[in-house]
């Protein structure tokens, strides 16, 4: 009790009842005058007549003062009020990676709970229970993401939270932690919704709560899933991890075309081991899928694999020399990317000073000049972050080449101390024009694996560089880049929905969040792409927790939100006071 | 302001009026109104015969020569109406806090110009340890003094100890606030008793009529001194207003038992009072 603890304002509420009892017991006859008491005999026998209990009458000025005192005595106890004003903010971090979605819904005939469902009813516990100031909902995806404004109500937070899907491949929760920091401030307090145990001291300070729901389940999944060309056929490779902690599983899958059932087998794991697939179609086999049995977590028992891109570039090869030409061209078949020069060449090999005109075509320059030849053994100097560069390994290889004197080629790529070897440089048409200086017949370069690396790379580059996906498989959580010539692209989701999409340099870069069959179109021309959970770490529930972990309050801390209204009180007396002034002075004394 | 300053106050205010003089005071000592009866004007009123003791001066020969028998001829007397302005003295005319005593002497100035006005001779009397009268009342009232309201005694005992001498036909106006507890026609018959014509002019402060706010208020007699002390609320302040109207009431019933004409004013409101002196027929627009 308030009165209890201040002493001083117990002492001081003691003058209410005194004030009280000076109005009543206080006999202030105001004097007066009068002609005669002729007309006040009345009075008089009716005082004579017997007692007579008169209404107790208190003026409005007893009121007053009994409302100011009562106002100061309050104030002096130091009244503090839990304003909403002051009440923290509550910064909720939602774990949306998709273990929290697991549920061992297969073995008991009880519905099942998952995580997400289990959080989502604590969540919606908590705010019943207490008030906050205002609510902010950050997702933990790969990348932490703010889920709307913030709120106040519980309605409104129920409402926030179905864009809570749990279809993420992992769950950035530091960071998701360090950006609800910054979003709600030091006042702030944190909660977490996860599956898993927090990870050390540092979240069970006096700001954070982490709440994990998460249960042990054995779950077989697919982990890896690829599609890719082997000549003229794809092969398919599906990789089945057993997150069982101790129990061998077997497990059952399928692998369809369409109707076409491919494969069906069952294969027996070790507890926490993987065993990979392989699978050879002959090139134009549509999407197959793969399945797996109904286990906890059913988003990686499924993978769809589109057929590889094909993506050939026709290259005209105008090398002046046979020999030279035969050497290109064979590295150029080795590569598997070469198509027939059906129509015009995108890529033109030549030995002239200029490119030749009037096509679109890259062009790959073959400079032999013989003067000032020197013949390079290393250190090469490699641009390894440039796509003509990867792969090569020039450790041992002798490189042949004039010395220019002056780069005038553009951006080297190989040198040899101060001398190019290997420059790219791109003209105004936006064509990349690559100089190679190189003596074939005095160099080894020809003789090694770095001879078709090169091509290789050169096709790769320029098969990037051609509209269109250079995949058509992707991780839930890489990137997609899609290139067109349109200025605009409408990307169709699995779910139905169409966003547009913004173009970033050249390409359209997204980052799916859903797993399925995704479109892009970008104009008249149509691609697919198809995006498969595959995360490991998602499909492990032996490491799923449930638990809490870190406090909020402290009794020191509880205090800072109440704020002191003090001021509030002692304002109100001095209005009180002021009125009752005003009507002492102006009343002449009626009151 | 001063005693003259009210004096002069009402004397202005006078300037407007005139004693409403009845036909029963048209009688008196010789003046320069006509009186009702006969007397020694050039005004012929009537023939009657011949008494002994008759003014032989006002025998009519030409009747005697024609007819054989004495007749006389009466002419219309010449009278000054006179005005007696009785003024309760009492301290409680001089209420605190009240303009009661200067509308007294501010309504007393007035009633004898008006007077002046009407022709009429007057005289002030004030009611004190018996009655006295004012130095030089018969003069304008702004040369009259000795006005003090300052007496203890009520008015009936004014009348014990020493009464007026009141003109006989006389037109009797008292000014009092009738705040003592007597029986009206003791009074009113005395001031009566010979008068052409009396007026009572009640005059109450404001104070007089409303009752004090509520709350405790000690009550102290402005003449006796007396103190009594009382809770005002609602019910008193009615039973007051009540006892005021009842006291009024007997007043008034009084004076038309003797014919006397009775007004209540408020000394706040005097000038919006004088209508009702017109209405009573004490005064008349000059």
């Amino acid at each position: 009790m308030p009165f209890l603890t201040y002493p001083l304002a117990l002492l001081a509420a003691a003058a209410l009842p005194a004030l009280a009892a000076i109005y009543i017991l206080r006999n202030r006859y105001r004097r007066r005058e009068v002609s005669s008491l002729m007309l006040w005999q009345f009075a008089v026998l009716s005082r004579e007549g017997g007692a007579k209990v008169n209404k107790l009458q208190l003026p409005l000025v007893f009121f007053l003062e009994l409302l100011a005192l009562a106002l100061l005595v309050t104030a002096a106890t130091g009244p503090r009020w839990q304003l909403p004003a002051h009440a923290r903010p509550l910064v909720v971090i939602l774990d949306d990676s998709a273990s929290m979605l697991a549920s061992q819904s297969s073995a008991g005939s009880l519905p099942a709970v998952s995580p997400r469902t289990k959080a989502a009813a604590a969540l919606e516990d908590l705010l019943k229970s207490r008030k906050f100031l205002s609510i902010r909902l950050v997702l933990a995806g790969p990348k932490p993401r703010v889920l709307g404004s913030a709120v106040t109500t519980a309605t409104e937070v129920r409402e926030a939270i179905a864009q809570w899907t749990c279809q993420a491949p992992a769950a950035a929760l530091d960071a998701a932690v360090a950006l609800a920091n910054d979003l709600g401030g030091a006042q702030s307090q944190l909660l977490v919704l996860t599956d898993h145990a927090s990870p050390g001291s540092e979240f069970t300070g006096n700001r954070i709560q982490w709440w994990a729901f998460g249960a042990t389940h054995p779950n077989l999944a697919f982990v890896n899933a690829t599609r890719t060309t082997h000549g003229e056929s794809d092969r398919v490779l599906l990789e089945v991890a057993n997150y069982s902690a101790s129990a061998s599983a077997s497990a059952a899958y399928r692998i369809t075309s369409g109707s076409n059932l491919l494969r069906s087998a069952t294969l027996t794991l070790e507890p926490r081991a993987r065993q990979r697939l392989f699978l050879n179609l002959p090139a134009g086999t549509p999407a197959i899928e793969a399945t797996l049995a109904a286990d906890a977590l059913a988003a990686d028992n499924r993978v769809t694999l589109l057929p590889a891109v094909r993506k050939r570039i026709r290259v005209q090869n105008s090398l002046e020399d046979a020999v030279v030409r035969s050497h290109v061209d064979k590295a150029l078949d080795s590569t598997g990317l070469r198509s027939s020069l059906s129509a015009a060449p995108e890529i033109i090999l030549h030995n002239a000073s200029a490119t030749p005109a009037g096509t679109n075509a890259w062009g790959l320059r073959l400079l032999t000049d013989t003067t000032n030849l020197a013949a390079h053994t290393g250190p090469f100097i490699v641009d390894t972050a440039h796509p003509l560069a990867r792969g090569l390994a020039l450790d041992g290889v002798v490189w042949t080449a004039a010395a220019p004197g002056t780069n005038q080629f553009g951006l080297p790529i190989v040198t040899a101390g101060n001398t190019p070897l290997l420059s790219a440089t791109e003209d105004a048409l936006g064509r990349q024009q690559i100089t190679l200086h190189l003596i074939p017949d005095r160099s080894t370069l020809t003789a090694t694996p770095n001879w078709p690396i090169l091509f290789w790379n050169l096709l790769t580059w320029r098969a990037r560089e051609t509209p269109g996906l250079v995949e058509s498989n992707f991780r839930l959580g890489s990137e997609v880049a899609v290139r067109a010539l349109t200025n605009s692209a409408q990307l169709k989701l699995p779910s139905g929905t169409t966003r547009t999409l913004t173009k970033s340099a050249e390409e359209f870069v997204l980052e799916p969040e859903t797993t399925g069959l995704h479109t892009v179109s970008a104009g008249a021309s149509t691609w697919q792409f198809t995006v498969n959970l595959l995360a490991p770490e998602e499909s492990d529930l032996a490491t799923a927790k449930a638990g809490k972990w870190g406090e909020w309050e402290r009794p020191e801390e509880t205090r800072r939100e109440y704020s002191s209204v003090l001021w509030l009180f002692v304002l109100s007396a001095l209005v009180v006071m002021v009125t009752h002034l005003f009507l002492v002075t102006h009343s002449k004394g009626r009151v | 302001m001063t005693l003259r300053e009210h004096l002069l106050s009402g004397e202005a205010l006078g300037q407007r009026y005139a004693l409403a003089v009845p036909q029963t005071a048209l009688a008196g000592a010789t003046g320069n109104q006509l009186g009702r009866r006969a007397g020694t004007s050039i005004d012929f009123q009537d023939y009657r015969e011949y008494q002994p003791g008759d003014d032989l001066r006002t025998i009519d020969w030409n009747v005697f020569a024609r007819t054989d028998r004495l007749t006389i001829k009466l002419f219309r007397e010449e009278v000054n109406p006179h005005l007696d302005l009785v003024l309760d003295a009492s301290r409680s005319m001089d209420l605190e806090n009240s303009p009661k005593s200067a509308a007294t002497l501010r309504l007393a100035a007035l009633l004898g110009t008006a007077a002046e006005n009407g022709h009429c001779t007057h005289a002030t009397w004030l009611a004190g340890d018996g009655f006295q009268r004012a130095a030089n009342d018969t003069m304008l009232p702004s040369a009259w003094d000795g006005l003090a309201f300052t007496s203890r005694r009520p008015l009936d005992e004014a009348f014990a100890i020493l009464p007026p001498r009141l003109r006989r036909l006389g037109i009797r106006v008292l000014i009092s606030d009738l705040m003592w507890p007597v029986e009206p026609l003791t009074i009113l018959r005395r001031l009566a008793d010979g008068a052409a014509a009396v007026f009572v002019v009640q005059l109450l402060a404001q104070a007089d009529t409303e009752p004090p706010e509520h709350g405790n208020i000690q009550l102290v007699d402005s003449e006796t001194g007396e103190e009594r002390e009382i809770f005002v609320d609602a019910t008193v302040a009615a039973q007051f207003r009540a006892a005021l109207a009842r006291h009024r009431e007997s007043w008034d019933a009084a004076c038309r038992q003797t014919g006397a004409r009775f007004v209540s004013i408020v000394a706040e409101k005097l000038d919006a009072s004088l209508p009702a002196l017109e209405e009573a027929q004490l005064l008349v627009p000059a």
